[in-house]
């Protein structure tokens, strides 16, 4: 009897559910239904993917980060580029490294000099006029390539590359301002903060040159790399992209945490400010570079398969064909998106096993509930942060490229996942990971709904004639759901931490 | 009339006189060219001025962080736009509907919301504001508000038009944020106002003390809401227009731009804050093209790093320390310090 009690909000939204999905079904043929169902999969595991990054950040760190849909946007530009040519992020991620690689000195300089306050202003200035000259008249749109790549030729940017002479001064500049900057970010309490010994130091010098080695490595062989990712399968290319996805959302989400939201833990209203004001910058970024229009992606090879034999008639044999639809109950469904909901199951079952069954996961756990204490209990929990941090920002970049071809690139899709993503947690509770996945199911089946409501109708039961509403009204039920969450049980379905 | 009050005053008083001096010095008529471009940008100014001084009085006094605040602004556009343009009310009838219906929604919105705290209350602030959002720009009400387009062609009485007669409209809208200011001055400096001071401090402490929290939050929430839309009715009246952007988040990080910017808990603060920011969006603009918007967003990223407490918030916290450090320094420079003036006897009693 108590199971029925401490769990009755779990129990009544799901016999609500039942009736709402067996009310809304009536009148509706299976294929249909069924169609709307895996429909709404595919959106709630994508919506997933964002909102447990969120979820998992908020609940340990209290941090909520608005640019979680902006990692998404940005994870998606990054697997697009590198799938569709990856001249852009060929050119411009050694510049990055360099200076990343010259700030990692600090904690080195830190030890030996401390600058007055009025040198370490003037070399911040100083770094920022080497950062802008380093990147005067950088031909930064010009390397985007838009057009769909066909295997082994280079779409048409062909000039846009500048010199190897002149991107080796760009690197020397973005390294040299690496390094001021360094001079001006070092303070005495810094180098003791950080108690590597000589072991830190020397680990923390060949990450350095590790990174620069990269850069360099991409500098020099940027057209054969070039070659080679174009030349590859394009399948072969969207594992690439997945995994450059991912880890550009990782690594962003690291430098943010590290850099950006470390220092205001004393102010946490600050924080909440300062992830707003990355969103700006985010979307302004990417309309600049790759423009406000947006792209598409062309579908990898083991769902593009359009020929006779196409749609598969059912799943096993759409591995031998490769169809891009499969048939579902005499229905063709596009085959692409049973590959979101597969990601989506699989991260799923992946983030319950880390939080369930590794150390790392027990000390998330465990923080969620008293961050405090696990730091009483001698455990790095600032460490634990960044690692979640980048843990949920790489989800977040890695749902951004499972889904480019699906819905393409475009700036807006930040703000548009990153509402969804807000929904999804309340309903599902805040710093609960099954909960972003039971609100993720219940957003995604909404939104599918939704448009199916736009589409065709919905036979209610007292109505003669289909109910048929705009757009508006699909948009506007996933917000309003939220709102009777919030007023109704704050915390959310399963949510763990009281508000 | 308090020494305090000396800065502001003057202030005011070269706001007055601004157009007349910049015909002066341009030789331009007063409604044409540069004078008529600047009347202009600070009539801009002040409304957002106006609009930035609601959100301080939320986020600054009461402690509370609202996502949503555009809807009261967007509101208060669409009610006078509609009103003037297919009502045919008017004007003055149009602006009191504004306030009804702005006090109205923030009622039912206060109450709705102060029910939870912190993170939640900003969310569904942000869900509401986002609900208005799609309703003005859902094609179904397009013969209402215009949809995305939005709603144009607002008629206004001759003599406050601002095309025709933007020196009117220039003067209505400064007196606007004078009066405005004066109030949220003295609703401030109110026992009300120290409630609510109080509340943004510690609120169990408030409550155990006696006082209903709730009533008072929502009493914030709907003079803030009150103010926003009339500084979204005024923006109707200037632009002649209502559109979605003005109901979108951006207008709410504009007005979160402006307080911290300003400094936020100061009430003249976000008023700055509104000023700096559109003639430093024109600045920028002009020089360096479409890569504004951008350096606004990493000069916001550094001042939430560096300068939490905004301009005259730091002003307020530093400024005394600050002149009493030059003032020491230039005496120094002169001559005139007490140290050099008593010189050698100091040296002298010390042996």
């Amino acid at each position: 009897m108590t199971f029925f009690r401490s769990n009755r909000t779990l129990l009544i939204t799901i016999a609500v559910a039942i009736i709402i999905v067996f009310l809304a079904t009536r009148g509706m043929s299976a294929p249909t239904a069924v169609s709307i169902l895996l429909s709404g999969l595919t959106l709630g595991s994508l919506f997933f993917l964002v909102a447990s990054g969120l979820s998992l950040i908020f609940g340990l760190m209290d941090v909520l980060n608005f640019a979680h849909g902006s990692l998404f946007m940005l994870g998606a530009y990054a697997g697009w580029t590198i799938y569709t040519n990856p001249r852009l992020i060929l050119n411009t991620a050694p510049l990055g490294f360099a200076l990343i690689a010259g700030v990692m000195l600090m904690p080195i300089v830190a030890r030996k000099i401390s600058l007055p306050r009025v040198a370490r202003y003037v070399a911040a200035l100083l770094a920022a006029a080497l950062v802008l000259l380093s990147v005067r008249d950088f031909p930064l749109q010009k390397l985007v390539a838009f057009g769909t790549t066909v295997s082994g030729q280079v779409v048409a940017t062909v000039d846009a590359q500048e010199s190897l002479n002149a991107m080796l001064t760009r690197f020397a500049l973005m390294l040299v301002a690496g390094i001021v900057l360094s001079f001006a970010w070092a303070r005495r309490e810094k180098a003791n903060e950080e108690t590597e010994g000589t072991k830190g130091t020397w680990s923390r010098i060949g990450a350095m040159t590790g990174l620069l080695v990269a850069a360099l490595v991409m500098l020099f062989g940027r057209d054969a790399m070039e070659q080679v990712v174009l030349g590859t399968d394009s399948n072969l290319r969207f594992v690439i992209a997945l995994l450059v996805g991912a880890g550009t959302g990782a690594g962003l989400g690291a430098l943010m945490e590290f850099g950006l939201i470390r220092p205001l833990y004393a102010r946490p209203i600050y924080q909440v400010l300062l992830t707003l004001g990355l969103v700006f910058i985010f979307d302004q970024v990417v309309r600049l570079v790759w423009g406000p229009a947006g792209a598409f992606m062309q579908m990898p090879g083991w769902f593009a398969n359009t020929g006779k034999e196409c749609p598969a008639p059912n799943l096993i044999d759409w591995f031998g064909l490769h169809c891009d639809a499969i048939l579902v109950l005499g229905r063709p469904f596009p085959s692409y998106r049973l590959f979101i909901i597969l990601v989506g199951v699989v991260m799923l079952i992946g983030i319950g096993a880390l939080l369930r069954g590794s150390r790392l996961g027990m000390i998330i756990r465990a923080g969620v509930q008293d961050s405090a204490m696990v730091e009483a209990l001698g455990i790095n929990v600032r460490r634990v942060f960044t690692i979640v941090f980048a843990l949920g920002a790489g989800l977040a970049g890695l749902g951004g490229v499972v889904a480019t071809p699906f819905l393409g690139v475009y700036p807006g899709m930040a703000l548009e996942f990153l509402l969804q993503a807000f929904i999804v947690v309340v309903i599902g509770g805040l710093g609960s990971v099954p909960g972003a996945a039971l609100g993720a199911l219940v957003v995604g089946l909404a939104r599918a709904y939704g448009d199916q409501v736009v589409l065709t109708g919905i036979q209610l039961p007292f109505m003669t004639e289909p109910f048929t509403g705009s757009p508006a009204i699909a948009r506007a039920s996933t917000v309003l759901i939220m709102v009777i969450v919030l007023l109704l049980k704050p915390t959310g379905l399963l949510g763990k931490k009281e508000g | 009339m308090s020494r305090k009050n000396l800065p502001l005053l003057i202030l005011l008083i070269l706001l007055v006189i601004f157009p007349f001096a910049l015909t002066l010095v341009t030789g331009q008529p007063i409604d044409k060219g540069a004078p008529r471009f600047w009347q202009g940008l600070l009539i801009q100014v002040y409304i957002l001025a106006v609009f930035a001084l609601s959100y301080d009085l939320l986020m600054g006094y009461l402690g509370i962080l609202s996502f949503g605040h555009a809807l009261f602004f967007g509101t208060g556009a669409y009610a006078l736009g509609i009103l003037l343009k297919y009502a045919h009310w008017s004007l003055p009838a149009a602006l009191l509907a504004v306030v009804a219906l702005t006090a109205a929604q923030s009622l039912f919105i206060g109450l709705l919301s102060l029910r939870v705290r912190g993170v939640y209350f900003t969310m569904l602030t942000l869900a509401f504001a986002t609900v208005g959002f799609i309703l003005v720009e859902a094609s179904d009400f397009r013969n209402w508000t215009g949809a995305e387009d939005g709603l144009h062609g607002i008629e206004l009485p001759d003599f406050i038009s601002p095309i025709l007669n933007r020196l009117t409209f220039y003067f209505v809208a400064l007196a606007f944020a004078v009066v405005i200011y004066l109030l949220a001055r003295r609703m401030v400096d109110s026992p009300s106002g120290r409630v609510w001071q109080a509340i943004r401090e510690n609120e169990p402490r408030a409550i155990s003390i006696g006082y209903n929290t709730l009533w008072f939050k929502v009493q914030g929430v709907v003079i803030s809401g009150i103010i926003a839309g009339l500084a979204g009715a005024l923006n109707a009246m200037w632009e002649l227009s209502a559109t979605p952007q003005m109901m979108d988040s951006g207008m709410t990080i504009n007005a979160l731009l402006m307080t911290i910017i300003g400094g936020v808990g100061t009430l003249i603060g976000p008023m700055l804050g509104a000023a700096v920011l559109q003639l430093l969006g024109y600045t920028l603009n002009a020089t360096l093209g479409a890569v504004w918007q951008l350096a606004i967003g990493i000069l916001y990223v550094l001042l939430v790093l560096f300068l939490p407490y905004g301009i005259v918030g730091t002003w307020r916290n530093h400024g005394a320390s600050w002149q009493q450090v030059w003032r020491e320094r230039i005496e120094k420079w002169m001559g005139t310090d007490q140290v050099t003036k008593r010189g050698s006897s100091n040296v002298k009693r010390e042996t």
